[in-house]
């Protein structure tokens, strides 16, 4: 063979290899109703995580198998009735009475009293790897007057009893109650074999890869419309967009930029939604340079917030000028802040700037990895140049976040970028801004210490009349506006996209993921 | 030694010279690769943008008389982004690939030639290197040193060397065997000398391929760590962030130039840096007078 | 021989228990732990319920403690409980992610060792002609892209252009299984991820051979009139290949680790995305299991690359 020859014979080989590396293969159809959606794509769900008691998100998809006693409503706005039919407060604010609807667990043993006693003991017990066990610490004792009553007795009043409840998910005590109390987290039922009373039952998870339901023939409101419902695990939420835009899921969360291009897409549908999340500049009060009022007030001043909104936003975001922006919870009189960068210089020159921190780099801190985020910060720092503050943002990894800002070294975040549930229960601020919630003892990573507004939130924590408790936010409000403990941003929408087969199908970008009522059970999907 | 070069017939420096400029491939590269260093280090005095002005009233913008390439998500004018990202990724990768090919070669050839307990205990050592996983590495020293530029040289450098050392080690091992390195070594040459005199000239042709393709990797990798969020973090353009943009789909189909100019000098670059070195494998190369 | 080996053998050993205190060190330096990574800083969460998980994982002990807990542990086969998967148990959920790995990188690395070998051959007999030119560009251009562009480009086109294959993941959920529909999900990742490798694998295979054929026992083949085709394949080719093998194996190694960019663009559930989930999450028990794991293996494998070295050189007596 002449080598020639040879050099013919390897590129044919070559090129046959190619060619069979390369041809196409047809995808596989699928049979029977299928949903697949991206159920825990995005900030309101939690991938892989199966054990209810340990989700501190993810309740969108965990609420198609498990349900809570009450639920908030889909638009929110107040608590309902799931597993339990009616649920009474007693005058001593301190009773809470429990009727439970007739219905059965997935392997048709009943649902009763006692799986409600069981549950909220397990739940309230840290030992079962419960994160709502400090929570419910104020619960004193549960009683079952009888199979379908449960009676829940409080220490002390909580205004925010029920709605955490709302995500405490009822757990079938006969399934459970054998299982060790220690081995309760890192027990296998949960990820092989749980069962819950919701509309679809499991059937398997494939380890990052998805989730399988079928449907619960016996659920009470009705058998399901869909007979499989599948829960497809992505990295990111790019990459849901795409396998949604290849038509093999039909439903996901998407960022804003991504949800936008299916706008005037007839074979999809948009659905937006407050975030119920208050973006804000968090100034650290122990980092030394934010303590003069004026300093705080510039950084307000020196941001263009409605150009940031209507450019990079689309619009799509609510101006907050305190922690909140729904309406009955704002006052009158608020200071707006509204673009001013002179005032800011003059503010700065007044506070000194150039002896507290002068034109040094202040290190930014977010946990948001997004670009639209990204391009915010962008945005703010060369807006905050232009005074004379030069902060340099750093986007982390949420551990990474949370590590740094559990630490107690000030120098290295004294400036964050960040957001806190302000709703549909104005008290999730109260962990974020009293005194009293400083870390350990909460959430309070900013370190604000101002007696006013601690005052402020302690009275609207206590009121328990919902007519009067507005007023009080309201004051809360007003003394955020004045002190500015934070520097508020904004309240932006979510976005989820429906592909235009599914019919009755509901969502809403709750906050962890809700619970919300969404009737899983009617979810439909064209052929 | 460049005298002595000089003084002979026609110096090997100089040949070597003019068989790399006989190479077409080699030429073009480095066509291609002087205006794009000259452009990323001058640009600051002829480009009236900065690669952090930001200009809200001008997102998202196509290619046009004002911004050339176009600007970005935030207004950015992507020409000033994409020659200060050049500089940045260069820098990175220059930097990263001296530092490995340094560190990668003596260690290899220490272990070729040191004799077998050194070999034993400095192969094992390269194995520990190597089974270090990335992504480990890139966070702590990230939260140790802070992310940016520094670490990420630090960490492409740590990563790219092994490889080399196994390489270095491989071709000398073999050469250890052979008559003039016994001879040299039964003269009494010491270790300083087989490293110079017959590890480098003996293993030049993979340490210019391993140095090319290392400029190129750094590149690449620099690019593969900002798109895990591991890299050089923005608002500080870099090629590899930049491309970053091409992650939402919405980018990738309606501001095709936001991915697509630094995309495109990211592997213009890279190519043209393969051509010079290979062109200056083949010059270099004692025996290809021979051919 | 065998001696050797047992000896290698015992230092690899050695090596993987200094590697779990490497990596133990490194990751406790690493802000954040299992518990940072639980909450979105955004949801109102107590702190005190999160100490009092940190204390149930006994993430409050001293380090040597909790790393003397854990290798004990370890040593008799128990690498503890995942912390984000809901208490799996580490060992089958790590050792479930080999295979697709496996699956993966030896798809692809059987397609670029296969096509890189051949093209570099092919155009170091060819040196400097057109074939040799255009193979060399286009390797070039393999190089040259960024692995995490050309598989978001990859997918795009391919998935959600043209839905010629999924858009990601191993399996079509909720379908039963088959060889076709894994072969639909494995053949772009495979393509994509063996263009790197394909090149680089042709350019050092072209390097070598070049040196090789200028050889003197190269020539003398020539001058006795041997043909071409045997001078190649007899004795330059297997000559040659010395510098390659290593360099595959080198890959051999890493690839167990998982290709992390396209593992992560295609959701493929191997080894890269796991531990890129566990890093982010700090799922401790299932970094040290995967580190462990990945490590043995690359031991295990540039000890085989040495044994390959003296098969195929018996110039080289074993260190």
């Amino acid at each position: 063979m002449h080598r020639r020859n040879f050099g013919r014979l390897l590129a044919a080989g070559t090129l046959f290899l190619a060619a069979t590396a390369m041809m196409p293969v047809p995808a596989m159809a699928q049979a029977g109703k299928t949903i697949v959606g991206g159920f825990d794509v995005g900030p309101g769900g939690f991938q892989g995580n199966f054990n209810p008691l340990t989700a501190t998100a993810g309740f969108t998809w965990l609420n198609t198998y498990f349900e809570p006693l009450v639920i908030y409503t889909s638009d929110l706005s107040k608590l309902t009735g799931a597993l339990a039919s009616e649920f009474t407060v007693g005058q001593d604010n301190l009773t809470y009475t429990f009727k439970l609807v007739q219905t059965n667990w997935h392997d048709g043993k009943p649902f009763t009293s006692a799986d409600v006693k069981f549950t909220l003991e397990l739940a309230k017990n840290a030992e079962s790897g419960s994160i709502f066990a400090a929570r419910l610490g104020d619960i004193a004792s549960v009683e079952t007057l009888d199979e379908r009553t449960a009676v829940v007795k409080l220490s002390k009043p909580n205004s925010a009893f029920l709605s955490v409840l709302s995500q405490v998910m009822m757990l079938p005590r006969h399934a459970l109650s054998p299982v060790p109390l220690k081995e309760v987290a890192k027990s296998q039922w949960w990820s092989t074999q749980p069962i819950g009373t919701g509309p679809f039952k499991f059937v398997k998870y494939v380890s990052d890869q998805y989730v399988e339901m079928a449907a619960y023939e016996g659920y009470r409101g009705g058998k399901p419309k869909a007979d499989r419902l599948i829960n497809r695990y992505f990295a990111n939420a790019a990459a849901a967009v795409a396998a949604l835009r290849a038509g093999e899921i039909q439903f996901t969360f998407a960022e804003p930029d991504d949800a936008k291009t299916f706008k005037g897409n007839g074979n999809f549908r948009i659905i937006e939604g407050d975030s119920y999340v208050v973006n804000y500049i968090g100034f650290n009060h122990r980092a030394g340079i934010w303590n003069d009022p004026r300093v705080r007030q510039a950084v307000m001043y020196a941001i263009d917030r409605n150009a940031i909104v209507s450019s990079l936003y689309g619009g799509a975001a609510k101006l907050a000028n305190c922690g909140y922006v729904a309406p009955q919870l704002l006052p009158k009189g608020l200071s707006d802040y509204a673009y001013n960068p002179q005032k800011a210089k003059d503010l700065l020159a007044e506070a000194g700037w150039d002896k507290i921190n002068g034109d040094k780099p202040i290190p930014w801190l977010t946990y948001y990895n997004t670009p639209q985020v990204a391009n915010v910060m962008a945005a703010i720092q060369a807006m905050l140049v232009q005074v004379g503050i030069n902060v340099v943002p750093r986007a982390l990894d949420v551990p990474t976040y949370n590590g740094i800002a559990r630490s107690e070294k000030w120098p290295d975040f004294p400036l964050v970028y960040a957001g806190l549930q302000n709703g549909p229960n104005p008290a999730s601020l109260n962990i974020g801004l009293n005194a009293a919630q400083i870390p350990p003892a909460g959430n309070n990573i900013m370190r604000v210490e101002m007696p006013a507004l601690t005052q402020a939130l302690n009275t609207a924590m206590g009121e328990t009349d919902p007519a009067k408790a507005d007023a009080k936010w309201q004051q809360v409000c007003k003394e955020m506006n004045a002190q500015l403990p934070w520097g508020p941003m904004w309240v932006a929408s979510r976005y989820g996209v429906v592909s235009g087969k599914l019919r009755d199908f509901f969502w809403t970008p709750a906050p962890a993921g809700g619970p919300f009522v969404s009737h899983p059970e009617k979810w439909d999907i064209a052929p | 030694m460049a005298a002595l070069a000089h003084n002979r017939s026609a110096g090997p420096i100089r040949r070597a010279l003019s068989r790399f400029f006989e190479n077409g491939a080699a030429v073009a590269g480095l066509a291609i690769l002087v205006p794009i260093l000259l452009l990323t280090l001058t640009y600051d005095l002829w480009w009236p943008y900065r690669p952090n002005d930001i200009d809200l009233l001008a997102m998202n913008r196509g290619p046009s008389p004002t911004h050339w390439l176009g600007s970005d998500g935030v207004g950015r004018d992507i020409m000033a982004r994409l020659l200060q990202g050049g500089r940045t990724s260069l820098l990175v990768a220059t930097v990263s690939m001296a530092i490995s090919t340094f560190i990668g070669f003596f260690i290899g050839a220490i272990a070729g030639f040191a004799g077998r307990l050194v070999d034993g205990v400095t192969m094992r050592f390269v194995d520990l290197a190597m089974t270090l996983p990335p992504v480990i590495f890139l966070l702590v020293l990230a939260s140790i040193v802070g992310s940016g530029i520094m670490p990420t040289i630090f960490v492409i450098s740590l990563l790219s060397w092994p490889v080399l050392s196994r390489m270095v080690r491989a071709r000398l091992l073999e050469l250890r065997e052979r008559d003039f390195v016994v001879a040299s070594r039964g003269m009494g040459a010491g270790l300083w000398h087989l490293l110079i005199r017959h590890g480098l000239p003996n293993t030049i042709d993979i340490l210019v391929v391993y140095a090319t393709l290392q400029v190129a990797s750094g590149i690449l990798l620099e690019a593969g760590l900002s798109f895990l969020g591991l890299g050089v973090t923005p608002p500080e353009a870099s090629w590899g962030n930049m491309l970053n943009a091409a992650r939402a789909t919405h980018v990738l189909e309606n501001y095709p130039w936001q991915w697509m100019f630094p995309g495109g000098a990211l592997v213009v670059t890279v190519l043209a840096i393969n051509f010079v070195g290979d062109g200056l494998r083949d010059a270099f190369d004692p025996r290809s007078e021979l051919k | 021989m065998l001696h050797y080996i047992l000896r290698r053998t015992a230092v690899g050993l050695l090596m993987l228990l200094a590697l779990t205190v490497l990596i133990f060190t490194l990751l406790r330096l690493t802000p954040g732990d299992p518990i940072d990574a639980y909450v979105n800083p955004s949801v109102p969460m107590s702190a005190a319920d999160l100490e009092m998980l940190r204390t149930r994982l006994g993430l409050d002990q001293p380090l040597p403690v909790q790393y003397f807990a854990w290798l004990g542990a370890a040593l008799t086969g128990d690498f503890g409980y995942s912390i984000q998967y809901n208490g799996e148990a580490v060992l089958p959920l790590v050792l479930s992610r080999i295979g697709p790995t496996i699956l993966l990188m030896f798809s692809a690395l059987a397609i670029s060792v296969v096509i890189g070998i051949a093209t570099g051959i092919f155009a170091a007999v060819r040196r400097n002609r057109f074939a040799d030119l255009s193979l060399s560009t286009a390797a070039f251009v393999g190089i040259s892209s960024p692995a995490f562009l050309t598989a978001l480009l990859g997918l795009y086109v391919f998935a959600v252009i043209l839905r010629w294959v999924p858009a990601g993941g191993m399996l079509t959920p909720g379908a039963p299984f088959s060889i076709g529909d894994l072969l639909a999900h494995l053949i772009l990742p495979a393509t994509l991820l063996s263009i790197g490798h394909g090149a680089l694998i042709m350019r050092y295979m072209r390097s070598s051979l070049l040196e090789v054929l200028s050889q003197d026992y190269v020539r003398t083949a020539r001058a006795k009139g041997v043909r071409e085709f045997w001078v190649i394949v007899k004795h330059a080719v297997r000559n040659a290949l010395l510098p390659v093998i290593t360099l595959i194996g080198s890959t051999i190694g890493i690839a167990i680790g998982g290709a992390i960019f396209i593992e992560s663009v295609f959701d493929w559930p191997g080894m890269g995305l796991l531990m890129i989930n566990a890093v982010a999450r700090r799922d401790y028990p299932v970094i040290m299991c995967a580190t462990l794991l990945t490590g043995a293996c690359v031991i295990l494998v540039n000890l085989l690359t040495d044994i390959a070295y003296a098969a195929v050189d018996p110039r080289i007596k074993v260190a």
